[in-house]
């Protein structure tokens, strides 16, 4: 018999046995927020907020739209995602801010011409469904916390029409009024062009029982 | 070396299944095939097996600069040339791998001889690092093998300190073709012993994979920096996604360099290389319209797995082929050498390297010369 062997000294299993994945499950020390969510301005108003404050919130999450909303190469991709009938090029955001704002009272819309710039490059995102209100709520003499959860547009895919979602797919709230949420999961991204699906192709041909060798 | 019967264990198949082993069996026939092992004696495995491993492995690694630095070897080897400088970055920068297999054909004396490097996309990882592991072990508790028996196959302590010392950028997604259920499998082992070693990783199907301007992303649009895959590089290389590789900021498991390593047009440049090396066989690159295969000799194609596209032509003119989708590059010949036989079996040792260094085997049986993905993977020991 050989001194050292030649084999492991262990072999253990971590993930792939179920019981014991609990051990890897995280624990979050993050403190959640106060803040709500609304449809609009007039959603917003309805719950006892200052409509100003509620019309200024709104017009922030409307501007942040277009530029954190997914983006997709065409309206069927789109669609795929959150629903027919409910995606939209910028130039068809241009239209409805125009008439947000003119229902607002202000006269002329000075993102105009930025998003015809952008209409030309033909692309599809899905509409605005409502706002997260940020830090409206939080003038209470809270402290701050760490972290401050900016205003931004929510959205609701095709497979979850309940759940508002913010640009970046994280579930919000399932109805409009207060919410409490963590800070670092409401942080909007530059919205982006995303494809998927470009990598497979030829296992699919190929039809193997495993890409291996 | 030899085969000897043993009892199977009761249970064996759900305890198989109850830690992720769901392919013990494929198509109603035994791929984990525990009704026998073979037996090795402590020299013919270091001799025989773990040395010449190391050695072809430095010959191997040997040959990546030689090909980057010959626009003619890598139009042999149909590297595509819109990747060549990205390729050759990632050899200039060193960027670490992970492991490999040779397949080796031995008789239990004399040299082992090279068939091919597997390089890429080795697979049978965990019936080899952790099922075969613990057969040893609760057979030797039952007294069915004697306390003194061994194992080549260090490979998951081995695989558990890269992963805990190599330059891994994180978190590092881990990814195969969602429903393949075998490569899933070897994905969710190398996930797991990742996460013992210390290494924040996660699953990804490559299908979900993500592009947003030439970055490749995870399903939640983050960049992806870092990714193991059990896809093949010349798949990807050939993919929609393939030109997104020279500009996304992602380290790869295995690097880009990988690949020149994986391809059968490795054998020749081998032989060109190292001519009469005992462990290797005499190789050549397939000409076009050249004449048809003579007897004695096998015929691979530079990109194949699994055995398929294989053509063979003993030396007594018994032909033999293996059908498969890998018809679309150049083709490779190789001598042929016959595999060991026992019972009706033909068999084969798939080698394994973790970093630079051998780190057990994986014994395959056929009942044909050619070793395929449905071939039976048995256990071994080592007992002198």
């Amino acid at each position: 018999m050989s001194t050292s062997f030649k084999r492991s000294k262990k072999a253990a299993l971590i993930l792939m046995v179920p019981t014991a994945t609990l051990l890897l499950a995280g624990c979050s020390t993050e403190e959640p927020v106060e803040t709500a969510v609304y449809q609009n301005a007039d959603e917003c108003a309805a719950y006892y907020n200052p409509p100003a404050e509620c019309q200024a919130e709104f017009a922030k999450a409307q501007q942040l739209h277009a530029q954190v909303a997914p983006k997709y190469q065409s309206q069927a991709e789109c669609e795929a995602d959150f629903g027919a009938g409910q995606c939209e090029t910028p130039a068809t955001t241009l239209a409805q801010n125009t008439t947000a704002a003119t229902t607002g009272g202000t006269a002329t819309d000075p993102a105009a011409p930025v998003q015809q710039q952008q209409a030309s490059s033909g692309f599809f995102m899905p509409m605005m469904m409502g706002f997260l209100a940020g830090q409206m709520l939080n003038r209470s003499g809270q402290a701050a916390p760490k972290q401050s959860v900016p205003t931004q547009p929510l959205y609701k895919s095709r497979d979850d029409m309940s759940t508002y979602r913010t640009a970046s797919n994280q579930p919000v709230a399932r109805q409009s009024g207060p919410v409490s949420v963590l800070p670092s999961k409401m942080q909007p991204q530059p919205g982006s062009m995303v494809r998927r699906g470009g990598f497979g192709a030829q296992a699919q041909q190929r039809q193997t029982m495993s890409s291996g060798g | 070396m030899k085969k000897v019967a043993i009892h199977e264990r009761p249970g064996w198949r759900q305890y198989a299944e109850s830690v992720g082993f769901d392919f013990h069996t494929f198509d109603g026939e035994a791929y984990w095939d525990e009704s026998a092992y073979y037996q090795f004696s402590l020299q013919q495995i270091e001799q025989d097996i773990e040395a010449p491993t190391e050695e072809l492995h430095q010959m191997a690694l040997s040959l990546v600069p030689d090909i980057l630095a010959d626009e003619q070897k890598l139009r042999l080897l149909e590297v595509p040339e819109p990747y060549w400088d990205w390729l050759a970055q990632s050899w200039r920068t060193s960027q670490p791998h992970l492991y490999g297999r040779l397949d080796l054909a031995y008789h239990g004396k004399g040299p082992a001889k090279l068939l091919e490097l597997n390089y890429d996309t080795p697979t049978s990882l965990f019936e080899t690092g952790f099922f075969q592991w613990v057969w040893l072990e609760d057979q030797m508790m039952r007294g069915q093998l004697p306390q003194g028996a061994d194992q080549f196959n260090s490979l998951q302590d081995k695989l558990e300190q890269a992963f805990a010392t190599m330059p891994l950028r994180q978190p590092c997604y881990f990814s195969c073709i969602g429903d393949n259920i075998e490569d899933k499998g070897t994905v969710n082992y190398l996930l797991d012993i990742a996460t013992q070693a210390g290494i924040d990783g996660r699953f990804l199907a490559l299908e979900q994979l993500g592009e947003i301007n030439g970055q490749l992303v995870d399903a939640d649009d983050f960049p992806v920096q870092a990714m193991f895959k059990l896809y093949p590089w010349e798949f990807m290389l050939r993919e929609e996604f393939g030109q997104h590789l020279l500009t996304s900021d992602t380290q790869w498991l295995e690097p880009a360099w990988k690949m020149l390593l994986s391809n059968k047009g490795i054998l020749p440049l081998l032989w060109q290389k190292f001519p009469n090396h005992p462990n290797l066989l005499p190789s050549f690159f397939e000409s076009p319209g050249e004449a048809s295969l003579r007897s004695g000799w096998v015929r691979k194609p530079l990109y194949s797995r699994e055995g398929a596209n294989i053509e063979l032509i003993d030396p007594q003119g018994n032909k033999l082929t293996v059908d498969g989708p890998y018809t679309d590059a150049g083709f490779i010949r190789q001598e042929f050498y016959p595999l060991p036989k026992f019972d009706q079996s033909y068999t084969l040792i798939g080698s394994w390297l973790v970093g630079d260094s051998a780190a057990g085997m994986g014994i395959r049986e056929d009942n044909t010369l050619i070793t395929k993905d449905s071939s039976r993977f048995l256990p071994h020991i080592i007992l002198d």
